[in-house]
């Protein structure tokens, strides 16, 4: 069962053009992975999918939600942006969490403000919520107290607390230490297992490997391959996609 | 020095101290309103309200308060609005340092990482729920220490109501120093008394400052 959809997503910055023409269909409970050198869009594409970014032109269709590029943001379209919204996790790069409420408040933030969850059914999800990541011993603590990896399970909390469809995770792990990595890989291992539907850009190979059912090359805005994390990793076809392989390191031989 | 003179200047120094207090604490309350939407009006969408901010500002900080205050006290008379110098004195007071915190405010906004606002329109917050509950916060604490400059400023200011004939601390001074011939004493006194209110507030504010801020830094 198709989940999210993405048609024609095209995104120019000026004379830049940084994502033209992308279509991808991901199911309910498949793992997607995408990769790619710097600058080559993928931010930019998980941006597009939540409006972050407004792109150009395109339909992004989350469940029976849909939203296309360059309409005038009347009501109906504030409404269908914010169901959009509310249905997708985002889990940046640099964690963003809020930095003058505790990791529960962080988590009870959302379903408050905007599901008008009474204060004690948030307070008891958020609570369930920091447990799932391990974290249920530091819901007092401020961002400040709390380690890089621990910072990034609250933020993967907080995206939780709106039961989203599908989680977006942009570099997730790229701001951390090294040993500081695996603790938060290990969290989106055990959601993908409960059958999350999750996008992730990430130069983690091995997570791609173990959890990706699906790895998608990017350069330049455009999806140059995709495949199964073997297909991609081992047997790739794309010239493209074999120097970024031999770029990172992890072609085999 | 004449102590007994000092002891009998006290009481109705003290009482122009209160009126200054006043003045100080009345202007900042209207100042602060007035810089928070001057504020969100310049961050704003719209074109018109960002014109008005961008103007009220302009002039007011780039004019004397004294020619404010003469404007409204003397000027205004003549377009038949006659107000007393009090309200006439918190009226160029506040809207003095109202524009001044404008700036504060917006800069404290636009400080505010980036970030904050993507996370919290991500969730599905709208951009008003996202400057209420994220934003506004934050920036609050950033503005905190600009804040207490520009009341302390605005303390020292409410000095020159004095020559629209209002009885603040250093009005009294002055009524005071024409019976008595003791410049320095007088002077010297209500210079002791501005400090000790100055201090203070500042005490007080920097306390404040301390606690709001004590989650943001490690
Ligand atoms: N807000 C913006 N304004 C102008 N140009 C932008 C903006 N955001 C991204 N770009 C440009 O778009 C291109 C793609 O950027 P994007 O961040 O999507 O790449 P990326 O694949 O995520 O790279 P990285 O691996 O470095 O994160 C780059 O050339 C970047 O300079
Ligand atoms: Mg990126």
């Amino acid at each position: 069962m198709e989940v999210i959809k993405l048609q024609n997503i095209k995104k120019s910055f000026g004379e830049n053009e940084v994502l033209s023409d992308i279509n991808l269909t991901i199911n309910k409970s498949e793992v997607v992975v995408i990769m790619g050198p710097s600058g080559s869009g993928k931010s930019t594409l998980l941006r597009c999918v939540t409006f972050l970014e407004e792109p150009d032109g395109g339909v992004v269709k989350l469940g029976e939600h849909e939203v296309r590029a360059g309409e005038p943001l009347n009501k109906q379209r504030k409404k269908s942006l914010r169901a959009l919204r509310q249905n997708t996790g985002f889990v940046f790069q640099q964690f963003n969490l809020f930095p003058h409420k505790t990791a529960l408040e962080n988590v009870m933030e959302g379903p408050i403000v905007i599901k008008k969850v009474r204060r004690d059914i948030a307070k008891r999800n958020g609570v369930a919520l920091l447990e799932k990541v391990g974290l249920a011993d530091r819901m007092d603590h401020y961002p400040v107290q709390l380690s890089g990896g621990q910072q990034q399970r609250v933020a993967i909390a907080r995206a939780l607390s709106m039961e989203p469809m599908v989680m977006l995770y942009d570099e997730p792990t790229s701001a951390l230490d090294p040993e500081l990595v695996r603790e938060v890989l290990q969290v989106m291992k055990d959601l993908a297992k409960e059958g999350m539907t999750m996008i992730v850009v990430t130069h983690e190979m091995t997570f791609a490997r173990d959890v990706a059912d699906r790895v998608i090359l990017m350069d330049d805005g455009v999806i140059v391959e995709e495949g199964s994390s073997d297909a991609i990793f081992n047997h790739p076809k794309e010239e493209r996609t074999k120097r970024f392989l031999r770029d990172v390191g992890q072609q085999k031989v | 020095m004449d102590v007994s003179i000092i002891i009998e200047a006290l009481p109705p120094l003290l009482k122009a101290t209160v009126i200054t207090i006043l003045l100080a604490v009345v202007s900042i309350v209207i100042a602060l309103i007035l810089g928070f939407f001057t504020a969100l009006a310049r961050i704003g969408k719209l074109k018109l309200l960002k014109f008005i901010g961008t103007v009220y500002v302009s002039m007011f900080r780039g004019t004397p308060l004294l020619v404010q205050l003469f404007v409204i006290y003397y000027g205004l008379p003549q377009i038949n609005i006659e107000l007393d110098p009090i309200p006439s004195g918190i009226l160029a007071l506040s809207l003095n340092a109202g524009a001044y915190l404008s700036e504060s405010f917006r800069a404290a906004i636009l400080a505010v990482d980036k970030g904050q606002t993507e996370a919290a329109v991500s969730m599905g917050m709208t951009y008003g729920e996202a400057m209420r509950r994220i934003i506004l916060p934050q920036s609050i604490r950033i503005a905190i220490p600009t804040l207490s400059n520009t009341y302390i400023i605005l303390i020292k200011d409410t000095s020159l109501v004095s020559v629209i004939t209002v009885t603040e601390l250093l009005q009294m001074s002055t009524l005071i120093i024409a019976k008595t011939f003791e410049p320095l004493t007088i002077y010297l006194v209500a210079a002791v008394l501005y400090w000790i209110v100055i201090t203070f507030f500042t005490v007080l504010l920097d306390r404040f400052e301390k606690r709001t801020s004590r989650h943001l830094i490690s």
